[in-house]
């Protein structure tokens, strides 16, 4: 899934004498939904003098992609003479989360706001020495709090710039950045973002069969969708289009041609006996289970 | 104000604030404005009634157990309660087991040093840092485990409530629904663990079946407004639509425009329905194993317990025959000393795994009726 705005850029991937040196840009980053929560979650908690905050990022990369799958935040003091990080801090930090997660390490690290200026330079500085000999990734998060920035994230690595390269110079390239879940996940998301109830902002979780009759609910809303957008097409109401209709029959043949109908049945027939008898078994076991368990007691 | 709320609450918490300077509970007390004096308990009197779950704790359990799978995954859960409701704002996994074989022995035991230093970190962001209780995830429904009662029974001990546990389940999350369930001891089951005895005699006084270990707490899961706002911006910049708008004003909410899977539509594979049956045999088979040791202990138990009968029966007959006699009776002798009675043996394991039964088979039931459904819904959508 994209994040944030789509943009024209054409992302030019350094052509590479040896494919996955170190140091090669990533040609794609994904970032895990976790990060941008606990990037949010920093940003409500930061102290009132603070704009910004910063964290640092961890993740795993193969050979041109980058994945981001955790962070933690990282304290840090800005003023308009100088910037400092809390490098202690941040070395605990990383030490502690390498004993939860081995396999992650450094791979750049976030701010909030997408303004980028020479502290961030600065700052990027710093992590690329933390990263070496990969490239450090920076990912600028928009929270959307302000008026008139749209939320978005957006990942860049540095590139040197002027005659002589100086810490505070560097031109942020953007890269690619992608947002990834898995399925597990997937269903989490849907439940942090389904609508509201009337109490506010929370919502419980449900149980398989209330998922399953929401989702047949959906199936059948849209069914009804397309029935009425088929009928005012063949009533004249509304001008067919096309690409619809053959979507639409691709969609349908798909379905229907690779069942066989006799065969249908007889998988049909079996896959319920197997299913009954499975849910039958279940059944018997929990009654003994706590038959069994009542019986203890009477002894 | 949450901040004194939080200090107030770390002074009610010896055990896991030891390194900061705490202010005794009644001066921090003071701090609190009225209006908030009868949401903020000292004491610890307003019981839990509701656990909320942040939206940010939610997917960094789901997060670790996926990573962790097929191992069960565990953490620390961090937040504060206020009116009845325990609020868990972070959380944060614990090291897994296998390389830092010395230092944590077991699993799911708490790692004091790591856990120590890891809330004060939180800390010096501003995270709350007060332990309200662990997470673990299990797979197919069966979380009821040894490691799970014992850590939940030591943080009793040292949280306040007693803490509370959230088990996420993974196979239910492969299939589609988040499943969070949050548990807390039953008084009865603390009654028998403090006495460390699980014998029948214990079960019986407290009524103590595999079904009364835990109480299970409404869970809500709650995400920030920042959060939902930056959600359904996300999800409402869609890659170039695919296909020209079908023309009606459809009414999507966030849900939907977070492109949709169905994946909870698919009809169960029989691939998991027998990984299922063969945990559940495979419980089955510990538990036989376990019954068996019980079964075996308890004759051992009747055997010594009839031996020790006789004597006395013997002794005392001998006794009254010398009293017939005229001669002075034999002193009663202690029995317990000559004969060594086994005590009874605890009955919490074969407790919990028929726990653990009980648990896999109400999912398997759970998986097996939405199964039915979606086969029905399939067949209707079948040419007839």
């Amino acid at each position: 899934m994209a994040l944030g705005s789509l943009s024209s850029a054409i992302h030019i991937q350094q052509p590479s004498t040896n494919t996955g040196a170190p140091g090669r840009t990533p040609a794609k980053v994904t970032v895990h939904p976790v990060v941008l929560f606990s990037i949010l979650d920093h940003y409500l908690r930061r102290p009132n003098a603070e704009d910004r905050v910063i964290g640092t990022l961890l993740g795993t990369r193969t050979e041109n992609e980058l994945e981001i799958r955790d962070c933690f935040a990282v304290l840090h003091s800005e003023t308009s003479e100088q910037v400092a990080v809390d490098m202690d801090y941040h070395r605990a930090m990383f030490d502690l989360h390498k004993k939860a997660n081995p396999k992650e390490s450094i791979v750049g690290w976030y701010s909030t706001g997408s303004d980028l200026n020479t502290y961030s330079a600065l700052i990027h500085n710093f992590y690329s020495q933390e990263t070496s000999p990969h490239q450090a990734i920076h990912l600028a998060i928009d929270t959307g709090a302000q008026e008139g920035v749209e939320s978005g994230v957006k990942a860049y690595v540095s590139a040197p710039v002027g005659v002589n390269p100086k810490p505070e110079n560097a031109l942020f390239l953007p890269v690619p950045t992608d947002l990834q879940f898995n399925e597990g996940e997937r269903s989490s998301l849907s439940l942090l973002s389904s609508p509201p109830d009337t109490s506010g902002r929370t919502a419980g979780p449900t149980t398989e069969l209330d998922v399953l009759e929401k989702s047949i609910h959906d199936i059948s809303n849209m069914i009804d969708r397309v029935l009425t957008y088929v009928r005012g097409v063949l009533s004249g109401e509304k001008e067919g289009n096309e690409r619809i209709g053959r979507y639409l029959m691709d969609t349908l043949c798909e379905t229907t041609e690779s069942l066989d109908k006799g065969r249908l049945e007889t998988l049909f027939n079996a896959h319920l006996q197997d299913t009954l008898m499975v849910s039958y078994l279940a059944n018997l076991i929990r009654s003994q289970v706590e038959v069994s368990s009542r019986l203890t007691l009477l002894t | 104000m949450s901040t004194s709320m939080a200090a107030a609450l770390a002074a009610t918490l010896p055990a896991t604030q030891s390194n900061a300077p705490t202010a005794p509970a009644p001066t921090a007390s003071e701090s609190i404005p009225p209006s908030m004096a009868k949401y903020v308990d000292i004491e610890a009197e307003i019981p839990i009634t509701s656990v909320q779950l942040d939206g940010l704790v939610v997917m960094k359990i789901v997060k670790h157990g996926r990573e962790a799978h097929p191992a069960p995954a565990s953490g620390t859960l961090v937040g504060l309660d206020l009116d009845g409701k325990l609020e868990v704002s972070n959380s944060f996994p614990s090291p897994a087991p296998g390389e830092d074989e010395e230092r944590a022995p077991k699993f799911g035991a708490p790692n004091p040093k790591y856990e120590e230093r890891v809330l004060r970190s939180l800390k010096e962001v501003n995270s709350d840092s007060g332990v309200v209780g662990f997470y673990q995830t299990t797979t197919m429904g069966a979380f009821l485990t040894q490691s799970l009662v014992e850590t939940q029974a030591s943080n009793f001990e040292k949280l306040r409530h007693g803490g509370v546990v959230v088990v996420h389940d993974v196979t239910q999350a492969s299939r589609g629904n988040a499943a969070l369930r949050a548990f807390r001891m039953t008084p009865e089951f603390l009654e028998a663990h403090k006495k460390r005895k699980f014998d029948t005699q214990s079960l019986i006084d407290n009524r103590l079946t595999f079904s009364n270990i835990l109480e299970e707490v409404p869970v809500v899961v709650r995400s920030s407004v920042l959060l939902s706002a930056f959600l359904s911006k996300l999800t409402q910049s869609p890659a170039a639509p695919p296909l020209p708008s079908l023309g009606i004003t459809s009414t999507s909410t966030l849900s939907d425009s977070l492109s949709p899977t169905y994946s909870h539509l698919d009809l169960t594979s029989p691939t998991h329905l027998s990984r299922h049956m063969e945990s559940i045999i495979d419980t089955l088979d510990l538990y036989k194993t376990e019954e068996g040791n019980l079964a075996y202990l308890s004759r051992q138990i009747a055997r010594e317990r009839t031996k020790a009968d006789a004597y006395t029966a013997k002794r005392r007959d001998e006794n009254a025959a010398r009293v017939a006699q005229g001669m002075p009776p034999l002193p009663e002798e202690d029995v317990t000393r000559l004969f060594k009675i086994p005590p009874e043996p605890s009955r919490l394991d074969s407790m919990i795994l028929l726990g653990q039964l009980d648990g896999y088979t109400k999912s398997l039931e759970a998986s097996t009726g939405s199964g039915l459904v979606k086969m029905y819904a399939a067949q209707a959508g079948s040419p007839s």
